[in-house]
């Protein structure tokens, strides 16, 4: 008796002195992106007995991955609001995960967007307006996902891209596209920056981009593209002759944004 | 004044000394005691499912594949360790009981410690050695997947006229990331350590409890628990949150509770986050702690268990 005694109290003395070392490795871990915040149920929607697993198993990638075939098969049966909502429960369950972020928002403003702007059963008018709303679903579904990873330069160059083909916004564009740079982001992101600019509608934009890409053709890191929008930002800033780059290169006088998402 | 001679008051006080040779006499045999219960076909069966995924999965982009081939594989072994543990652990004592190899063991000059020493260290070996053939087994098949699907991603590019060097090298580093890395071990290691932590407090309850049924749905209980240890403390610390009677068992739960959830890096393992060492060395050294005290604990009820 007295050695379970002894075992009682070892293993409350040993859980009281445990708490404050859990909570600081708890801390450490999350501090380095590898343990997630607890899940909190409920908050979003209902997962169910999954979402339990999720947040007591353990699992919560495996359940995440899961939600996700889930979704693809959503995706194949081209229902859109099933693709969304198994979506937003993968976002939940790994909400640190770019990708999820990235694929989430691309059913959203690219296939359903697409989807309904094509839809010949329906009238003009409302396929025009679910185009929209689901863009703006994508375009949300990012910067959902950028307040909680703001330095993830991958979900900031996806939003440049949805701005740029999409939204046709292109100095939201330009934006997000060199704040993907400046958060590590690839080289061709600075590049895509300056162009955005370049076909924005306000002379401040003109200016941001005019800097970029003249910086980057003094660096030799010019393409045939670079030259044709430095070149068409020299006319449209007016930028005096002896400034202008010597390379000849196709002048375009305005910018040329599509319409709209094309099809071949 | 009558004396005990010297012979027999030696025989009786004379301790038995711990032997690390006796303690792996043990745990070589329990691991061959466990291996007779068909581990090994259902370990192939396992790996033989592990390769299937990996090539079976729908595709939108060769990322998603290679993160979803982690995630399930990772996840079904973290599934496989913590069973394996529990119900080898629990069926171990009784087994010992039942057959009669308990009082064959202790009848001879065998610390009671050793022999729980022993028991643990037969089952960790075990869990350690399926995960290390699964581990290798799934490092082939993602390296093997890995090469494919960059191949593949290439020539597509190439035939879309996309094959620029800034797309082949984002495509690169995209599917590098995402492959196989030192990362994939850092996470079996860390599925090892979460199943050992459990293994032993199965052990601890295979001690107190008489029922092998008790021993598991306890410790699949106290699993579920660890897991929600975080969100535990966060009520225990909140002040003004719940009666005095509720935090009290709220506390005495986190206080025998093990947290699970430290060795959760799985996930962010398979979305391609770095496992510093800094954090190898802290989950190993917590699991450490955690399976010292359970086991000391464990020797103290064990060591006045009536047989």
């Amino acid at each position: 008796m007295k050695r379970k005694l002894q075992a009682a109290a070892v293993l409350l003395i040993f859980g009281v002195l445990k708490l404050p070392l859990e909570q600081r490795v708890t801390h450490d871990l999350r501090t380095m992106h590898l343990v997630d915040e607890p899940l909190h149920l409920g908050v979003k929607g209902n997962m169910g007995q999954m979402g339990l697993a999720a947040a007591f198993g353990g699992l919560r990638g495996l359940i995440a991955t899961v939600f996700q075939l889930r979704a693809h098969v959503e995706f194949t049966r081209v229902n859109w609001a099933q693709v969304d909502k198994y979506y937003g429960f993968v976002t939940q369950l790994q909400p640190r995960n770019a990708r999820y972020w990235e694929e989430a928002s691309w059913h959203m403003a690219y296939n359903a967007a697409s989807y309904y702007l094509y839809n010949k059963e329906l009238k003009s008018g409302l396929r025009g307006t679910l185009y929209h709303d689901y863009v703006k679903r994508g375009l949300d579904i990012l910067e959902e996902g950028l307040k909680i990873m703001p330095d993830n330069p991958r979900l900031w160059q996806k939003l440049g891209d949805l701005h740029w083909n999409r939204s046709k916004d292109f100095k939201a564009s330009g934006d997000a596209y060199l704040s993907s740079f400046q958060h590590g982001g690839l080289n061709f992101t600075e590049r895509f920056a300056g162009f955005a600019y370049a076909q924005a509608n306000d002379p401040d934009s003109w200016a941001k981009g005019y800097a970029i890409l003249k910086k980057l053709y003094a660096e030799k890191k010019a393409t045939p593209g670079l030259i044709e929008f430095l070149k068409m930002l020299e006319q449209n800033l007016h930028i005096p002759a002896a400034q202008r780059i010597p390379d000849a290169g196709p002048v375009r006088t305005i910018p040329t944004p599509q319409s709209g998402p094309l099809r071949p | 004044m009558s004396q005990a001679s010297p012979s027999s008051a030696a025989a009786s006080v004379a301790p038995v000394r711990f032997s690390l040779r006796r303690v792996w006499t043990l745990a070589y045999a329990t691991m061959t005691q466990l291996m007779r219960m068909k581990i090994l076909p259902f370990l192939l069966l396992f790996c033989a499912l592990v390769a299937a995924m990996g090539f079976g999965f729908s595709t939108i982009n060769p990322e998603q594949q290679l993160s979803q081939f982690k995630t399930m594989s990772l996840g079904v072994l973290q599934v496989f360790s913590i069973v394996f543990g529990i119900v080898a652990t629990a069926l171990l004592l009784p087994k010992d009981l039942e057959d009669r190899t308990l009082y064959t063991i202790l009848s001879k000059p065998v610390p009671r410690f050793d022999y729980l020493l022993g028991k643990l260290l037969g089952v960790l070996m075990l869990i350690a050695s399926g995960l290390v053939i699964i581990d290798a087994v799934l490092s082939l098949i993602l390296w093997l997947q890995q090469s494919m699907l960059f191949a593949s991603a290439v020539s597509q590019l190439h035939s879309e006229n996309q094959d620029s060097p800034e797309a082949v090298a984002q495509m690169r580093e995209i599917v590098a990331r995402q492959g196989l890395t030192w990362n994939l071990h850092w996470a079996v290691w860390a599925i090892f350590l979460k199943a050992a932590v459990v293994t032993t407090v199965a052990l601890l309850l295979s001690c107190i409890a008489s029922s092998t049924l008790f021993t598991i749905v306890i410790t699949f209980c106290i699993t579920i628990i660890g897991h929600g240890h975080a969100m535990i403390r966060e009520f225990i610390f909140q002040p003004n949150l719940g009666s005095t009677a509720t935090r009290i068992a709220t506390f005495l739960l986190a206080a025998i509770c093990p947290d699970l959830a430290q060795f959760d890096v799985v996930d962010s393992v398979a979305n391609g986050e770095i496992v510093p060492w800094i954090a190898v060395y802290e989950m190993t050294g917590i699991a450490a702690l955690y399976m010292t005290v359970y086991l000391f604990v464990t020797h103290l009820v064990f060591v006045e268990k009536e047989l």
